[in-house]
């Protein structure tokens, strides 16, 4: 009797799952406010096609930028931010054949090798590949993604205070280790900031495998103060820029003096910060096709786009990074105080894939903790 | 088991099942079935682990404990002496509980000396805040119902106030003590938002690591793994709870005694307005240095960010979108907490699984279920994850265990004598239900309204999630502005902070003056 009863009640279940199922499919499929991209199939949208573009939380490029580009191919880009480049890569792997957009802006050269394993994108040889940036170029095997822009993770230092003090201020990574640098240094972690992972990258390239812990326990002993993100470095924790820290040296890039200066009011007669150009990594951003877009074509057109010179040209100022268009002209005031160092430390990105973990492991335990 | 509702009351918990397994169950299962290797369990025996582990649980520990000592005292006054501005008093140490994290978190960042943040005292700090209020209702209300004869025996026997207290009311209090603190536990030991703002890189509970796990080292199955690591913990401590809850809930309808009296002597009333005037500025002190950021920019009062806040068209969309989200979850949570609430009480006790199903939003980790829901709703004709809907649903699934068991204590408590004699009398079921039960529950369902609003106003964590571009909500704004430079951007974050402290002040206010019922308080 009891086993009938709970029987019945099952049929009940299934019957209204399959009711409720239907009901909720109907609902989604008229639903006006379902902006996905991934519902092209929807006729009232046949005639024009729009693309999302997937991007990490600090995308910013000037607001009318895509503009241009829907006048030329009568495409519409929608940016869908999705955490931050690391956030990115994993839920994109977790959707990979099914993307949650169709083209993906800001895998580094940290990450490419996990996001390549994870056949994200759908290989494609952007029509601008020949002025696209040669060391960056080399970094992508089989055009799965194209280099969109470079930068420089470097110390930066508040040049007043150093000034102030008659102290010279530290130009070498092996500098910070000494007493003279006590207390003073500030750093992202690389745990939860790309900044901070490029930094501890410098410092394995600079020490190697073998010497780089070692070299982070002098800095702990030192006083390094270890942050969250690089926000809270730069405009907390760092004097020398608009926030009221107390620490002098930072770990920033190569482009943040340009940016002190032009977004400052009044402009400062001479950059209030400068760069360690010993201790600089170089960071190299890609974009691609997501492997499983129903608009392929037009997420080819896309790079093209991302890749060409009119938005590259847009990037110095907006992102403050280099454009990989070698054709793109640089902003003078860009050009005059940012600094692009000639040999920039860089490990490969398949040894980063490798031990990108045992080394994050090994700064947990011995650096944090 | 009411008789007259039996029938109705089979379909009554179809919808609560459905939204479940749906939303919860079948994405759960289906990222553990896609992601999860065997081997990634040897990550539980890995330093890392261990420590994150030992960090989780002893900062749980000391706050349980810290919330505990700080609430005693007030409960104390609030249970036993009537003074000026009582009711307030309660009101307001209420306030926090419902605050969102993001919100407390800037607040302490705010208030706190530089030296302690990044440390795990500002973490345990900022625990206390958010739940000594719940503490002290839990325990006031079971004290008030300890019979003042019990108090004046003691002492005619000659007992002392400190071994009343010790050996009278303590043990009494033991098992509302033992409730609440395996709530606050629970809330320590899961807590996200606070660790990733207050805690600095170097301290991380098992809830900001498999964030870290998944999302920085892309080790989803690592994270899976540490996911049910933590399953297990709070699945036994919820366990446990409901354990507790039940043998508590028998007291519930208990009667009330008036050992409120006035204070009677000047130790009394000293004692009375120290304890008050400290936790009033307790509560109040990280919310004043908010408002104050919001309206100093280098020393000088300006107003500028307040008025940018209504202005600016980006900000004012993330308000409409934050309001309309609350509407959205107050009237879906509120109607699937009230059919589950419904079927537990008057189905068969086979229903009871409800209690533990509508629980799991709340026990399994925000990312893994963030991450399920990503990978499930992915064909046609459930492709949502671009779909604005995913986040205001993220929102019931947080609120609708809360707005459950807010309603399910108010219709359990009705005397089946009411319900009989409207029987008796020739009502249909139906009108019985309506006229009885639903009047009678109307408070309930008043204050579990409110609490969704609030759920759904300061819901970070599910939300950073989901969100797409034009859908942010209050919360994430206040991140996405603090992340910029610049005093005054800053301040418009403050403003908007003040904003949502403001509405939970409200909606506690709706709460305590038309929602519970007077004697509990």
């Amino acid at each position: 009797m009891k086993r009938r009863r709970l029987k019945h009640d099952f049929k009940n279940i299934f019957l209204s799952v399959a009711v409720l199922g239907s009901l909720v499919s109907a609902c989604t499929n008229s639903s006006p406010n379902d902006n996905s991209s991934t519902n092209q199939d929807d006729p009232k949208n046949s005639d024009q096609v729009t693309l999302t573009l997937l991007a990490y939380d600090s995308f910013t490029p000037s607001v009318n930028i895509f503009d241009s580009f829907t006048l030329e191919t009568g495409v519409k880009v929608e940016i869908a931010l999705g955490g931050d480049a690391g956030e990115l890569v994993t839920k994109a792997a977790l959707t990979a054949g099914n993307p949650q957009g169709d083209v993906l802006w800001g895998v580094d050269n940290t990450l490419l090798s996990r996001a390549i394993e994870a056949k994200l994108f759908s290989a494609y040889e952007t029509r601008n590949i020949n002025e696209l940036d040669q060391s960056a170029r080399k970094l992508v095997a089989n055009n799965e993604v194209a280099p969109v822009d470079t930068g420089d993770v470097c110390l930066n230092y508040d040049v007043k205070w150093f000034a102030d003090r008659k102290i010279a201020p530290p130009l070498t990574l092996r500098a910070l280790s000494s007493a003279n640098y006590a207390n003073l240094l500030v750093v992202p972690s690389p745990i939860t900031s790309s900044s901070g992972l490029a930094f501890m990258l410098a410092t394995i390239a600079e020490f190697g495998e073998d010497g780089w812990g070692e070299y982070w326990q002098q800095l702990k002993q030192n006083g390094v103060l270890i942050v969250d993100g690089w926000n809270e470095a730069y405009y907390t924790e760092f004097s020398g820029s608009s926030g009221k820290g107390d620490r002098p040296i930072v770990v920033s890039y190569g482009s943040s003096p340009p940016a002190e200066m032009i977004y400052a009011s009044p402009k400062p007669a001479t950059a209030p910060t400068a760069v360690a150009a010993l201790t600089c990594y170089r960071q190299v951003e890609f974009a691609g096709v997501l492997r499983g877009t129903k608009h392929e074509r037009e997420a080819q057109l896309l790079i093209d786009y991302l890749t060409g010179i009119k938005f590259q040209e847009d990037l110095p100022l907006t992102l403050f990074v280099y454009p990989a268009n070698t054709k793109a002209k640089l902003p003078a005031e860009f050009l005059k105080y940012s600094l692009r160092p000639e040999l920039p430390l860089q490990i490969d990105p398949e040894l980063i894939a490798k031990n990108r973990t045992t080394w994050l492991d090994t700064f947990t335990n011995m650096v944090l903790r | 088991m009411i008789n007259a509702y039996r029938h109705t009351s089979k379909w009554l918990v179809i919808v609560p099942v459905i939204a479940m397994l749906v939303f919860v169950v079948a994405p759960v299962l289906n990222i553990f079935s896609m992601a999860i290797q065997i081997d990634s369990f040897a990550l539980l025996t890995t330093p890392t682990t261990r420590n994150v582990v030992w960090f989780t649980t002893w900062q749980a520990i000391i706050s349980t404990i810290m919330v505990l000592l700080f609430a005693i005292p007030i409960a104390a006054i609030t249970a036993n002496f009537d003074f000026f501005g009582r009711r307030m008093l309660i009101s307001l140490i209420s306030v926090p509980f419902i605050l969102p994290t993001v919100v407390v978190g800037v607040a302490f960042l705010e208030l706190l000396p530089t030296s302690i943040h990044r440390s795990a005292l500002a973490i345990i700090i900022a625990h206390i805040y958010f739940n000594f209020g719940l503490v002290v209702r839990i325990i006031s209300n079971r004290w008030q119902q300890i019979h003042p004869y019990l108090d004046d025996v003691a002492r005619t026997l000659g007992a002392s106030r400190t071994r009343l207290f010790l050996t009278v009311t303590l043990p009494l209090l033991k098992k509302s003590l033992r409730s609440a603190g395996l709530l606050v536990f629970l809330m320590c030991f899961t807590s996200y938002g606070v660790v990733r703002i207050l805690g600095g890189p170097a301290k991380s509970t098992i809830e900001t690591e498999i964030y870290f796990q998944a999302m920085q080292l892309g080790d989803v199955s690592g994270a899976l793994v540490l996911s049910i690591s933590q399953l297990v913990v709070v699945g036994v401590l919820i366990l446990l709870t409901t354990q507790f809850g039940t043998t508590n809930s028998a007291e519930f309808g208990q009667t009330v005694y008036s050992r409120i009296r006035r204070p009677q002597n000047l130790g009394q009333k000293l004692f009375i307005a120290s304890i008050a005037l400290m936790s009033t500025f307790a509560v109040l002190a990280p919310l004043v240095s908010v408002v104050r950021r919001s309206i100093l920019v280098g020393e000088r009062i300006n107003f500028f960010a307040w008025h940018v806040i209504f202005t600016d068209p980006e900000i004012f969309k993330s308000l409409t979108t934050s309001l309309k989200y609350a509407i959205f979850t107050i009237a879906v949570s509120t109607t699937i907490g009230l059919f589950s609430a419904c079927a537990i009480v008057y189905g068969s006790t086979r229903y009871k699984f409800l209690n533990i199903l509508t629980a799991l939003p709340v026990v399994v980790s925000a990312v893994t279920l963030g991450l399920g829901l990503i990978i499930t709703f992915d064909v046609n004709p459930i492709d949502w994850r671009g779909a604005w809907l995913m986040m205001p649903i993220a929102h019931c699934l947080v609120a609708i265990p809360i707005v459950m068991r807010i309603i399910s204590p108010t219709i359990r408590d009705l005397p089946n004598g009411l319900r009989d004699a409207s029987q008796t009398l020739g009502a249909t079921s139906w009108q019985m239900w309506r006229t009885i039960d639903l009047r009678i529950m109307q408070p309930a369902l008043l204050t579990a309204a409110a609490v969704a609003c609030a759920v759904s106003l300061g819901e970070f964590g599910a939300s950073s999630f989901l969100v797409r571009r034009n859908n942010e909500t209050l919360p994430l704004m206040i991140s996405r502005l603090l992340g910029r430079p610049g005093e005054i951007i800053q301040a418009q974050a403050y403003a908007i902070a003040t904003l949502l402290i403001v509405a939970c002040v409200a909606i506690i206010g709706v709460v305590d003056h038309f929602g519970t019922d007077k004697r509990a308080i």
